[in-house]
């Protein structure tokens, strides 16, 4: 696309022109270059093709029946499970979090903002804790649980509350700076127009932001089944019951089930593969859209 | 539709925006809301709007207290600065939303959108860019969808917040000609707040010129550029001279030290000979010409120091042949004097 020109007139400049004052000569870009990929192979990509061939070593049915196995399956159920509380629940409290800080002025505003990265500075096995001493039997809220018969701890709702803990920064990051850098001027117009409230924020503000709420999503959904540390200290890890995918690969493995426990690792990484596309494909349309704004959305909300 | 606005204070902090503003807009005229940024003007637009809400005080439409009513509600039609508008639908939806979002009950059919929104795109002549996005448009364009759309509600008044503020010159002497002139179609009660006096001056039925969050003066352009009721109105609507002075029997004296009185000149009404016609003058020196434009600018600097601007026509500059350093007498012609009051120095504070 060297030196084409947009819809608007611009030109843009072509990979042909490299001549810039902070370019280098070939010797050090070819050993930067170098570097990059030797570290990346060794790090990266050789660990992920080792989960690969270690999980289709004893050939496709071993493979397959490593998950289609009863605990394995019931592993891959709560991770869903856990990822489709989480999720929604965070995409709304973020959009809410994101929505508060960025429109409104009122106390407290910034203690809330470091708060909403609490998650992603505290270790996930702090996390963890903090909900088994909350809500454990020794806990402060353990021995009101305990009459009422609730499980909290080492069952399904502490796997979710620790999953929400740990992904509730996600979209909440991406919107805030995506709501500040929009301004309500667009939101004002709808309102003078005799839009409501929530006409407005479906109609206008919404659609603005769609790229970054995915990708916040995106991110979003990729750690809730991922994550180990925090769910590892509330799940008790019993088979079938609170095992979900990381913990599963983990049990397995110390039991030297080495095809079974890389062939749901092996699942784990796919997800990872499958969101890196998402992500680069949202990245894109984003990207697009600040762009030229240049998608035609109006069809899909009206 | 007439616009009242009785008592309203709006504080923003410990910053006072307006300070018990009283406005009266009677139905079908253009009204320019004119002042330097901070004077609260555009604070007043949005609190007539609905769009910020007073501290105290009325606002009302043709008589009905409208105060407690959302903008969602106030059927008016805003033009912001910077356009806003919708970047992800195109202009012929951001023309149409107006009518697509009222209540299922008095929405219009389709094709009745269709004719409107159409209608409203022949009205500002864009009718081949309905498909376009708001980005693919220039600056001039962006700003007449924006009126478009304002104008699709059939708004019973029109509020627009510096509407050429961010337009270039050309376009903007363009535009705001096209305004005048669809107010003379449409009759639609109008406000639009400005900082730039020429604008106000050229597309207002009456101005109305504040500072400091308080209205200096309302008239026609007329009145507030010839009759100024107070120094920061003289000084705000074109180019002043400030001498100090003193009135002695009726007659006005300027003087070189700080006395009683200010005095307000007028560049066009400071005349330049080569020799004292018998009456009021002063010596001064030229210091630089500018003679590009209708007007040939001079700067001169007195025996006491002061610089002194003079506009004349161009035939009186050629006729006088001035060149820089000659000695030349001025001859003011009409003058205003204010008291002093150390208002001057206020004065340059507000304006700056």
């Amino acid at each position: 696309m060297a030196g084409t020109t947009t819809p608007n007139g611009r030109r843009t400049r072509g990979m042909g022109s490299t001549a810039r004052a902070t370019s280098e000569s070939w010797i050090v870009r070819c050993v930067l270059i170098g570097i990059t990929f030797l570290f990346l192979g060794l790090f990266l990509f050789m660990p992920l093709a080792v989960v690969f061939a270690t999980a289709l070593q004893k050939g496709v049915s071993a493979y397959v029946a490593s998950f289609t196995e009863h605990d394995a399956i019931a592993a891959i159920r709560l991770t869903l499970l856990t990822a489709g509380i989480a999720v929604p629940l965070n995409l709304v409290f973020g959009v809410a979090a994101a929505w508060a800080i960025a429109k409104f002025e009122f106390v407290g505003k910034s203690l809330l903002i470091t708060f909403i990265d609490l998650p992603f500075s505290v270790s996930p096995v702090v996390s963890g804790l903090i909900y088994v001493l909350m809500f454990g039997l020794q806990g402060l809220l353990g021995p009101w649980l305990a009459k009422h018969h609730i499980k909290v701890i080492f069952a399904v709702p502490g796997i979710v509350l620790a999953t929400i803990f740990v992904t509730f920064p996600f979209v909440a990051r991406e919107l805030i700076p995506l709501f500040q850098a929009q301004g309500s001027e667009e939101e004002e117009a709808a309102l003078t127009l005799g839009a409501s409230g929530w006409q407005t924020f479906f109609r206008i503000t919404l659609p603005n932001v769609k790229w970054g709420l995915l990708y916040g999503v995106i991110l979003c959904n990729a750690r809730a089944m991922g994550e180990f540390g925090a769910v590892s200290v509330v799940s008790g890890h019993i088979r079938g019951l609170t095992n979900t995918m990381p913990l599963h690969v983990e049990i397995l493995y110390n039991e030297y089930e080495f095809v079974a426990a890389f062939a749901v690792a092996s699942l784990l990484a796919l997800l990872a593969l499958l969101t890196l596309v998402l992500k680069s494909v949202v990245e894109w349309r984003s990207k697009r859209q600040a762009q030229e704004n240049e998608m035609d959305w109006s069809a899909a909300i009206a | 539709m007439s616009i009242q606005a009785l008592g309203i204070t709006k504080k923003f902090g410990k910053f006072i925006a307006l300070a018990d503003v009283t406005l009266d807009i009677p139905r079908g005229e253009l009204v320019a809301l004119l002042g330097p940024s901070g004077s609260g003007k555009t604070t007043l637009l949005r609190i007539i709007a609905g769009l910020e809400f007073a501290d105290t005080g009325t606002v009302r439409f043709d008589g009905r207290d409208i105060t407690e009513r959302m903008a969602s509600e106030r059927q008016v039609g805003f033009v912001f600065q910077h356009y806003a508008l919708f970047r992800h639908m195109t202009v012929f939806e951001n023309i149409a939303f107006g009518l697509r979002v009222r209540p299922r009950n008095v929405r219009p059919a389709e094709a009745t959108i269709r004719g409107k929104v159409h209608e409203l795109l022949k009205l500002i002549q864009l009718d081949n860019l309905a498909q376009r996005y708001p980005s693919q448009l220039s600056g001039g364009q962006r700003q007449r969808v924006a009126l478009a759309r304002a104008l699709a509600v059939e708004p019973s008044v029109l509020l627009l917040d510096e509407p050429f503020g961010s337009l270039d010159a050309k376009v903007r002497q363009e535009l705001r000609r096209w305004l005048r002139q669809l107010h003379d179609e449409i009759h639609i009660t109008s406000v639009f707040v400005t900082h730039d006096q020429e604008e106000a001056l050229e597309v207002a039925d009456r101005v109305v010129v504040m500072s400091t969050g308080r209205i200096e003066q309302e008239g026609t352009p007329d009145e507030v550029y010839n009759q100024p009721a107070t120094p920061f109105v003289y000084n705000f609507l074109g180019n002043v001279n400030l001498f100090h002075g003193r009135i002695d029997n009726g007659k006005t004296y300027i003087h070189e030290r700080e006395t009683g009185h200010v005095v307000y000149v007028r560049p066009h009404s400071l005349e330049i000979d080569r020799v004292p016609n018998g009456g009021n003058h002063f010596r001064a020196r030229i210091k630089h010409i500018n003679a590009a434009g209708p007007l040939v600018k001079v700067e001169a600097i007195t025996d006491w120091g002061a610089v002194v601007h003079v506009e004349m026509p161009q035939e009186r500059f050629r006729s006088l042949q001035l060149l820089k350093d000659d000695a030349v007498f001025v001859i003011p012609k009409d003058v205003k004097v204010f008291q002093a009051v150390s208002q001057t120095t206020k004065e340059r504070k507000e304006a700056c």
